[in-house]
C-alpha cells in the first residue's frame, strides 16, 4: 500500500539526483569555507585584520585549516617565484575536491611590480585556476572580504569550477607549468 | 685600548697599523669601512676575529660594471666594542675568485654560496659553492650582474596578460578623476597657505 504521508517520489535522473546532492553540498561548503593561506607576498598582512575583531571573518564562516588536504579554499596573499610555485602546485594537488583558489593582489593578476623580475611569474590562472581575484596593491580588507562574499555567489551559481577545469585542461596547465618552471617537483638540498 | 680611544679609534687603528688600506669612510659611531687588498682580507679578518669581532654578519658584493670590477663586503661586528667593520675589496669582473673566509667564520659558507649563485663569484675551499642555494633550475647567467636583463628573461620565460583596451569600472557611478585633478590643481595653487 502507498504511504498517504509523503507525496510520491518522482522518479529522478542520475544527473538531476547528483545536482540537487551538489546544490545541497554546495550550500554547506559555501557556508563554512576552511581556509589555507599561504602567505608568501606582502597581501598576507591583509589577513590579520580580516580575521580578527576588526572584520571577523568567522561571521562568513570562514576559518583558517592547518592541512591542506582539510582545507577548501587556498589564498594566494601575493607574489609567486618559480620556487613558490613549485610548492604552490604541489600544494594545490593535495587539497582534495571541490577546492577554490583566491588570487590576493595586482601580482597575481598581472605581475604587479614585479612584472620584470627574473624569478617572479605573471599570471597565476596560467600554472593553476584562479576562481576570484582581488585586485589591489595591496587589496583593502573590505575588497578581501568582498572577495571571500563574491567566492561564495560563485559557489552559489556553480561558477568556481576551477578545480574541475584544472582537471579537464591537465595537460595544457601542465605544459604552462614546466614551461615556465622547467621541472614541478620541489626538491632541495634539506629534503633531498 | 686606552679610555681616551673611541671604538672607532680602536678598529682604524688595528686595521691601518698593519695593513694597506685604499679607502676609509666612517659612517657614523657604530658603522666604519675600509676598502683593503685583496689578499689582505683573510689576515684582516683573522685579526679582527681575534679582536673581539666574531660575528659575520654580512657578505655582500655589488657589481660595478664600468670598471670592470666586482667588490665584495664582509661586515663583521664585535658584541663588546659595538662596531660594524665592513671590509671591502675589489676583484676582478672577468675572473671573480677569492679564496673562502671559512676557516675564519665557518658560517660564511651559505654568503658564499649566494654570491656564487648571483655574481658568480667563485670561492675556492668552499667545499659546495657551486651548489645552488637559492634559485632552483636556473639556466643562465646570474641574475644579479649588471648585464643580465631581468625583463628580456621575463618575457621570454612567463605568459604576460594582455589588455585589448583600457577602461575603468565605475560600478555605474561618475568617474571622480576630473574632481580630484581639480582638488590637485586647487592643492597646488594654495602655496605655503595656514598660519606661518
Amino acid at each position: 500500500m502507498e504511504s498517504t504521508k509523503f507525496s510520491p517520489i518522482t522518479k529522478l535522473s542520475k544527473e538531476e539526483v547528483d545536482r540537487k546532492w551538489w546544490e545541497i553540498g554546495d550550500f554547506f561548503r559555501r557556508n563554512s569555507l576552511w581556509m589555507l593561506m599561504y602567505c608568501t607576498g606582502c597581501c598576507a598582512i591583509e589577513l590579520p585584520p580580516a580575521m580578527t575583531s576588526a572584520y571577523d571573518m568567522e561571521r562568513l564562516g570562514m576559518g583558517p585549516m592547518a592541512t591542506p588536504r582539510q582545507a577548501d579554499v587556498l589564498l594566494v596573499t601575493g607574489y609567486l617565484s618559480l620556487k613558490t610555485l613549485r610548492r604552490l602546485i604541489y600544494t594545490y594537488e593535495q587539497m582534495s575536491e571541490p577546492k577554490y583558489i583566491v588570487g590576493f593582489g595586482s601580482c597575481t593578476i598581472n605581475g604587479g611590480i614585479y612584472h620584470d623580475s627574473h624569478v617572479v611569474i605573471n599570471q597565476l590562472d596560467q600554472y593553476i585556476p584562479v576562481d576570484s581575484y582581488v585586485a589591489g596593491c595591496m587589496p583593502n580588507t573590505e575588497a578581501v572580504m568582498n572577495g571571500f562574499i563574491d567566492l561564495m555567489e560563485l559557489i552559489k551559481n556553480k561558477k568556481a569550477d576551477g578545480w574541475k577545469r584544472y582537471r579537464d585542461n591537465y595537460e595544457w596547465y601542465k605544459k604552462n607549468q614546466i614551461d615556465s618552471l622547467g621541472e614541478v617537483r620541489t626538491h632541495d638540498e634539506f629534503h633531498d | 685600548m686606552t679610555n681616551s680611544m673611541t671604538n672607532i679609534d680602536f678598529v682604524t687603528s688595528l686595521v691601518e697599523g698593519q695593513y694597506p688600506v685604499n679607502k676609509k669612510e666612517v659612517i657614523d659611531q657604530y658603522q666604519m669601512s675600509f676598502e683593503v687588498n685583496k689578499e689582505d682580507i683573510h689576515s684582516i679578518l683573522t685579526s679582527l676575529k681575534a679582536e673581539g669581532w666574531i660575528q659575520m654578519s654580512y657578505l655582500s658584493a655589488i657589481d660595478w660594471i664600468d670598471e670592470n670590477e666586482f667588490e665584495l663586503v664582509y661586515i663583521v661586528f664585535n658584541w663588546e666594542k659595538p662596531v660594524y667593520v665592513q671590509i671591502r675589496t675589489r676583484l676582478d669582473r672577468d675572473n671573480p675568485t677569492i679564496n673562502t673566509i671559512m676557516p675564519i667564520y665557518p658560517g660564511s659558507k651559505y654568503y658564499e654560496r649566494e654570491a656564487f649563485e648571483y655574481f658568480g663569484i667563485r670561492f675556492p675551499g668552499n667545499p659546495d659553492f657551486e651548489k645552488p642555494l637559492i634559485l632552483e633550475d636556473w639556466d643562465d647567467m646570474p641574475p644579479l650582474r649588471k648585464d643580465f636583463d631581468p625583463r628580456a628573461y621575463s618575457d621570454a620565460h612567463f605568459s604576460k596578460r594582455e589588455y585589448t583596451e583600457t577602461y575603468v569600472v565605475t560600478n555605474g557611478e561618475e568617474s571622480k578623476q576630473e574632481k580630484r585633478n581639480e582638488r590637485k590643481k586647487r592643492m597646488l595653487n594654495f602655496g605655503k597657505g595656514g598660519k606661518k
